[in-house]
């Protein structure tokens, strides 16, 4: 019987010829392990307080302001750049060089950053304290979660894991103009629901996913674990490939499933006949299409997060806000993704387009997603590209938030209402 | 710590969500647990008297998704703060299953463990063996142990003290 790449990933990583769903296993830690500074900063912490005095290796350790930006809440007893600076004492202490110690204006969302480093390679295990470590997935790396009930990990170099069982996504045809990553993923939940894939691998496949850019894959893997899946993987292909020979010399085996490979499930959809989707408030899980949602009064829009702010989503929403204002009363927070996207973004002039438009244009890091930047006032209606729409987690608890795709939002933001970005494209 | 068991079982249903079920959320948000005894809450919203009522050594029997949610390990501190010995389940969440192993909290996932258990039976557990004796009805029901190297960890009691061990024994 053929193997998944999940499948094949662990096993190449644990060194045998194979292993099965449900088996038990532990490997070494052999890339860089991305240690947050700011908010994020529960590896450090967890650490002092354990009194371990050595790391498992202090050269794949890496130090990273990878939450907050500049951002600092009056309340809280210890500003972001305090708690960088005692994370990266803490980790020069224990012998991390300091080259890996990266600060702003080098970084960003912690799962954007392993991706414009090239540490998550193709064929290899990524590991991050973060909920949304499977976002790389994307580019064909095994991405899992870790919890801080797992600190020892840093010490140990290794960790235990259970082999997922693996779901298939087969998504024929070709998506209508307008339809991005981030609509097919949250077809895909209003189909299986919340628990469709309770501690398994989503593999994404089908014509649909090999003619989608990498941004769009990203995306995809990043919201996986809305549906309960443990992870989320595309097959890379030449363009993944030559993203990572261009900045690594690292040598990587990307892994491909078999073609008699065993799944738990297969799902086929037909790409061309999925709308643009929308989360609508107060769950995570109530999906519609955009037309069911169209004509919502917005205050506020958002595009950025782990879950988009990569260069596409900026590029899409400068396309429909080319020559055009954002609607009056609406605030429109883009925030990049990484310093990388931003570069890339001002260099193509997209981000002079959406000054020109009237969006404010914000630091890479987390933003409005976990209500750092410009967090929600009471009452206020917003739509976002960004993970979730947990009341009160992007400011008052009041607010509602909407979800959709990059393209969704920069269309909403123009019209000051929920829109169908479709006629925009 | 022995991993063999023996313990008044205690059955509850499917779903229970760490923050809902096991504890209650809103409570540890409103600042109730800052003395870190999340015992005292435990499992309070489907049976207000159930800390009061477990004892040392009893084992929790659970239907399927057990520990759903969020996986916040407050659920599993509280469950051994209580003297929980065992969790048997039909099947766990992953975060709960996780923090349940490097918690030291011992763990068993084995489809038809309600059907063999009702509220009150006597049980007696052994996870090298992979075996569950009920004492009440006199039927043995076999499971898949899991592999040495957790059990080391559970034995231990928990990842961290593990970690503590191997640094002990000079092993890193
Ligand atoms: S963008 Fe949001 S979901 Fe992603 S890591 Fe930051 S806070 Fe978490």
């Amino acid at each position: 019987m053929g193997k998944t790449i999940v499948e094949k990933i662990i096993a190449r990583k644990v060194g045998v010829p194979e292993v099965k769903p449900g088996e038990y296993v532990k490997f070494g830690i052999d890339t860089v392990i991305q240690v947050g500074s700011d908010i994020g900063a529960l590896n450090a912490n967890e650490y002092k307080n354990l009194g371990w005095d050595k790391l498992f290796d202090p050269s794949k350790v890496m130090i990273a302001p990878e939450h907050c930006g500049s951002w600092s809440r009056p309340q809280d007893s210890i500003t972001n750049r305090e708690s960088h600076r005692q994370t990266v004492e803490w980790a020069k202490s224990l012998g991390v060089p300091d080259e890996n110690i990266l600060e702003l204006g080098r970084v960003g969302t912690c799962h954007h950053i392993p991706i414009e480093m090239a540490w998550a390679l193709p064929g290899g295990v990524y590991l991050h304290i973060d909920t949304h470590c499977p976002t790389v997935g994307g580019v064909g790396c095994l991405g899992i979660n870790l919890s801080a009930a797992e600190t020892s990990f840093l010490r140990l170099g290794w960790m235990w894991f259970r082999v997922p069982k693996s779901i298939k996504f087969e998504i024929s045809g070709k998506l209508q103009n307008g339809v991005m990553g981030r609509d097919v993923f949250e077809y895909i939940l209003g189909q299986i629901g919340p628990a469709g894939a309770v501690y398994q691998a989503m593999e994404y496949t089908g014509s649909v996913v090999e003619n989608m850019s990498m941004d769009g894959r990203l995306t995809m893997c990043c919201l996986s674990i809305f549906t309960g899946a443990k992870t989320g993987i595309v097959a890379p292909d030449q363009k993944v490939i030559d993203w990572f020979k261009a900045r690594t010399k690292v040598p990587f085996e990307p892994q491909y499933s078999d073609k008699d490979a065993e799944y738990a499930k297969v799902y086929k959809y037909d790409g061309s006949k999925i709308e643009p989707q929308v989360v609508v408030p107060p769950y995570r899980r109530t999906v519609v299409p955009v037309s069911q949602a169209v004509g919502t009064k917005i205050t506020s829009a958002f595009i950025g997060s782990c879950a988009s702010g990569r260069d596409e989503d900026l590029r899409v929403a400068a396309k429909i806000l080319k020559g055009k204002k954002v609607a009056p009363g609406v605030m429109f927070n883009v925030t990049p993704g990484s310093s990388d996207t931003m570069l890339r973004s001002d260099k193509e002039g997209v981000i002079a387009t959406l000054l020109e438009a009237g969006a404010f244009v914000c630091a890479p890091s987390c933003s409005m997603c976990p209500g750092f930047y410009t967090p929600l006032a009471k009452n206020e209606v917003c739509i976002g590209s960004s993970t979730t729409n947990v009341p009160g987690r992007m400011g008052d608890e009041s607010a509602q938030v909407y979800l959709g795709s990059p393209a969704t939002v920069a269309a909403s933001a123009l019209e000051g209402k929920i829109a169908d970005p479709r006629k925009y494209m | 710590m022995a991993l063999n068991f023996k313990g008044k079982a205690w059955v509850f249903g499917d779903n229970l969500d760490a923050d809902l079920e096991l504890i209650p959320f809103r409570e540890r948000e409103m600042g109730h647990m800052k003395d870190g005894n999340y015992g005292r809450w435990i499992l309070t919203p489907v049976d207000p008297d159930f800390p009061k009522k477990v004892k040392k050594g009893d084992i929790l029997v659970t239907g399927t998704n057990m520990g759903c949610g969020h996986g916040h390990q407050q659920a599993n501190i509280g469950l051994m703060q209580v003297g929980i010995s065992c969790v048997i389940a039909e099947s766990f969440d992953r975060n709960f299953f996780k923090n349940s192993i490097n918690l030291g909290l011992p763990i068993i996932e084995l489809e038809g463990i309600k059907k063999f258990v009702r509220q009150g039976d006597e049980l007696e557990v052994d996870l090298h063996k992979g075996e569950i004796k009920n004492l009440t009805t006199k039927k043995a029901m076999k499971f898949t142990p899991l592999p040495d190297f957790l059990l080391e960890i559970v034995e231990a009691g928990g990842l961290e003290a593990y970690t503590n061990k191997l640094i002990a024994e000079g092993k890193i």
